[in-house]
C-alpha cells in the first residue's frame, strides 16, 4: 500500500535507509523521508552495506521522485583527520540537493551553516532543555530530542518553543523530533564508551560491538560468589514501542516520528514504517483504536525485536531488560530464490531456486534495490509451464505476481516462529 | 619476516592502529582513514613486508582494530 502523499498528516514519518532496498520499502509503506549515512562518519558506520558518496545524487533523485526527503547521517565525533572527509560529504550532500544534514559534532554543524545546507541536531547532542534549543536553534531548524526524556518533558519543550517564539535560520518555529521505534541503549543515546574497553571498538564512531546485549554473570572477585540475578541479560534493554501512544506524542507537539534502525533489512523497515504510517493516518482520522493497536503491534512483533517497552516517555521507571540474545521476531525469513525476469502482461514472475523448497500455499517476500519490499502467498507454482506443488533447488519455476520483479531480488520464504 | 596487509576501503578512520603502532600507521588528512606507512597498494589492498621486530606492535594494532581488516601474516 502507498499512502497518498498530497493527504499526508503533519507529522513527519521517517525511516531508516541502510540500503537502496530499506530505502525502496520505506516509500512504499508511506515514509514522508528517509535518513541514511555514507562513508565511515556515521553511526553506523561498521554495517557492511554503507552508501558512498557516489550515491548521494541517486538517494536524493529517488527523494525527488517519489516526493520524500533525505536526510543524511553524518553524527559520529569527529577527529581533526576527519575534518576535510567531513566538508568532502557535506559539499557533496548540498551539490547533491539531500534535502539536509543530522549532524552532532559542532565542526560538521558550523560547516553545514556555514555553506547553507541545512542542519538537524542528531539524538547524539542530547538535547533535553529549552535553553539548550534555543542554543542550537541558530543553526537548526528540526532538533532530535535524548531518547530518554519522558513525555511531559517532551511537550514542555514543544509548548515553550512556541511561547518564546524560538526559530530556525529558516523562520520558521524549530521543530522537534523523537525516535518511536526501535532499539534503545544502556546508555544515553549512545554516548557509550563500553564496546570502546572491551573491544577496542568506538560506539561514537559507529563501531559497537553492542555487548550490552549478551548474557552476564556478575561473580565477586574477593570470594567467588556468584550473584544471583533473575535475569542475565542485565543491559540488554528491551526495544521500544509508542504505537499504543502516538496520539499522546501527537498532542506534545511533536512534528517528526523517527523510526530507528539503519542497520536493519527491507521487511523490517516495511512492516515498521507500515504500521505507523497507519497509526498516524488513524489518528487523524479519529479511527485510532485499542483493536487497531493490538493487530499493530502483532505485525511489528514479527519482524526483529527485542521484546516491546514504551521506554522512558511515560515516566521513568527502570529500563526493562531483554531476556534472550537477539530478536523475539514471531517470523523468520529464509532466502530461497533469486529474481529473474517478469513478464508484466501475465503479471508473472520468474525466479530460479537456490537451496530448500518452496510449497504451494507457502509465505513468501521479494526484497532488492529497486523493488524495495513485496510480499504475497504462493497460489500456484509452474516449473517448464506444468504446475506444481513444490519447487527444489536448482529448478527454475514462475509465480503469479502483482507486482513487478527484478533480476536483482531477492526471495525469501516467512516462517511462523 | 611478516607481510601486513591492510583492507583500507572498510576502515572507519578511528585511529585505533596509530595508536598501537605509530611509527608504522598514519591517518590520511585526505580522507580520514588510516594508512599503512610504506604498504604498496593493489586493488585498494595494501601490503608491506616488515622484519619481526615491527611484529609485536602491529599485532596489537590488528588486534584493536574494530572492523578487524588488518592481517598479519608470517612469511
Amino acid at each position: 500500500m502507498t499512502t497518498n502523499k498530497t493527504d499526508s498528516p503533519k507529522v513527519e514519518l521517517m525511516a531508516p535507509a541502510g540500503s537502496y532496498e530499506a530505502m525502496m520499502a520505506a516509500i512504499k509503506a508511506g515514509c514522508n523521508s528517509v535518513y541514511f549515512g555514507v562513508e565511515q562518519l556515521n553511526m553506523r558506520s561498521r554495517s557492511s552495506n554503507n552508501f558512498t558518496l557516489e550515491d548521494l545524487e541517486k538517494i536524493a533523485e529517488i527523494g525527488k521522485k517519489n516526493n520524500i526527503k533525505t536526510y543524511l547521517t553524518l553524527n559520529t565525533i569527529l577527529y581533526d583527520h576527519d575534518i576535510r572527509l567531513m566538508k568532502e560529504i557535506i559539499d557533496a550532500a548540498k551539490k547533491s540537493k539531500i534535502t539536509a544534514v543530522i549532524a552532532s559534532d559542532h565542526a560538521a554543524i558550523n560547516y553545514a551553516k556555514k555553506i547553507g545546507l541545512v542542519v538537524h541536531i542528531s539524538t547524539q547532542a542530547n538535547v533535553s532543555n529549552i535553553e539548550t534549543i534555543e542554543f542550537y536553534s541558530a543553526y537548526a531548524d528540526v532538533i532530535v530530542l535524548a531518547r530518554e526524556l519522558s513525555l511531559k518533558q517532551v511537550a514542555e519543550i514543544c509548548t515553550n518553543i512556541k511561547r518564546k517564539k524560538i526559530t530556525g535560520p529558516s523562520g520558521n518555529l524549530v521543530k522537534v523530533e523523537i525516535f518511536v521505534h526501535g532499539a534503545l541503549c544502556m546508555a544515553i543515546s549512545g554516548k557509550c564508551y563500553m564496546s570502546l574497553h572491551s573491544n577496542y571498538a568506538s560506539a561514537n564512531r559507529g563501531a559497537c560491538i553492542q555487548n550490552c546485549r549478551k548474557s552476564y554473570v556478575v561473580t565477586d572477585k574477593e570470594n567467588g560468589v556468584e550473584f544471583e540475578v533473575d535475569n542475565e541479560y542485565i543491559m540488554s534493554a528491551k526495544d521500544l514501542c509508542t504505537i499504543d501512544f502516538i496520539d499522546k506524542i501527537v498532542d506534545a507537539g511533536v512534528s517528526v516520528m523517527k523510526i530507528e534502525g539503519r542497520g536493519r533489512s527491507a521487511d523490517y523497515v516495511y512492516t515498521t514504517t507500515k504500521c505507523y504510517r497507519e497509526a498516524i493516518q488513524s489518528f487523524y482520522d479519529g479511527t485510532f483504536s485499542t483493536e487497531k493497536v493490538e493487530e499493530w503491534k502483532t505485525q511489528l512483533a514479527t519482524v526483529f525485536n527485542r521484546g516491546f517497552w514504551d521506554g522512558y516517555y511515560l515516566g521513568k521507571k527502570m529500563g526493562e531488560w531483554s531476556n534472550e540474545y537477539g530478536s523475539k521476531a514471531t517470523q523468520k525469513k529464509i532466502y530461497i530464490a533469486k529474481g529473474m525476469k517478469y513478464f508484466s502482461k501475465t503479471g508473472i514472475g520468474e525466479f530460479k531456486m537456490e537451496s530448500h523448497t518452496l510449497e504451494k500455499g507457502n509465505k513468501i517476500m521479494i526484497t532488492g534495490p529497486t523493488t524495495g519490499y513485496v510480499e504475497a502467498t504462493v497460489d500456484e507454482i509452474r516449473v517448464d509451464d506444468k504446475l506444481v506443488e513444490l519447487t527444489n533447488k536448482g529448478e527454475t519455476f514462475t509465480i503469479k505476481l502483482s507486482e513487478k520483479i527484478r533480476p536483482s531480488d531477492k526471495l525469501y520464504k516467512i516462517v511462523e516462529e | 619476516m611478516i607481510k601486513i596487509v591492510h583492507h583500507r576501503n572498510k576502515c572507519i578512520g578511528c585511529n585505533a592502529c596509530v595508536e598501537a603502532a605509530p611509527k608504522r600507521w598514519g591517518i590520511s588528512r585526505r580522507d580520514g582513514k588510516a594508512v599503512l606507512v610504506n604498504g604498496i597498494e593493489k586493488k585498494g589492498i595494501y601490503t608491506i613486508d616488515l622484519q619481526d621486530w615491527e611484529l609485536e606492535e602491529n599485532l596489537k594494532a590488528k588486534q584493536n582494530c574494530p572492523v578487524k581488516i588488518i592481517e598479519i601474516i608470517k612469511l
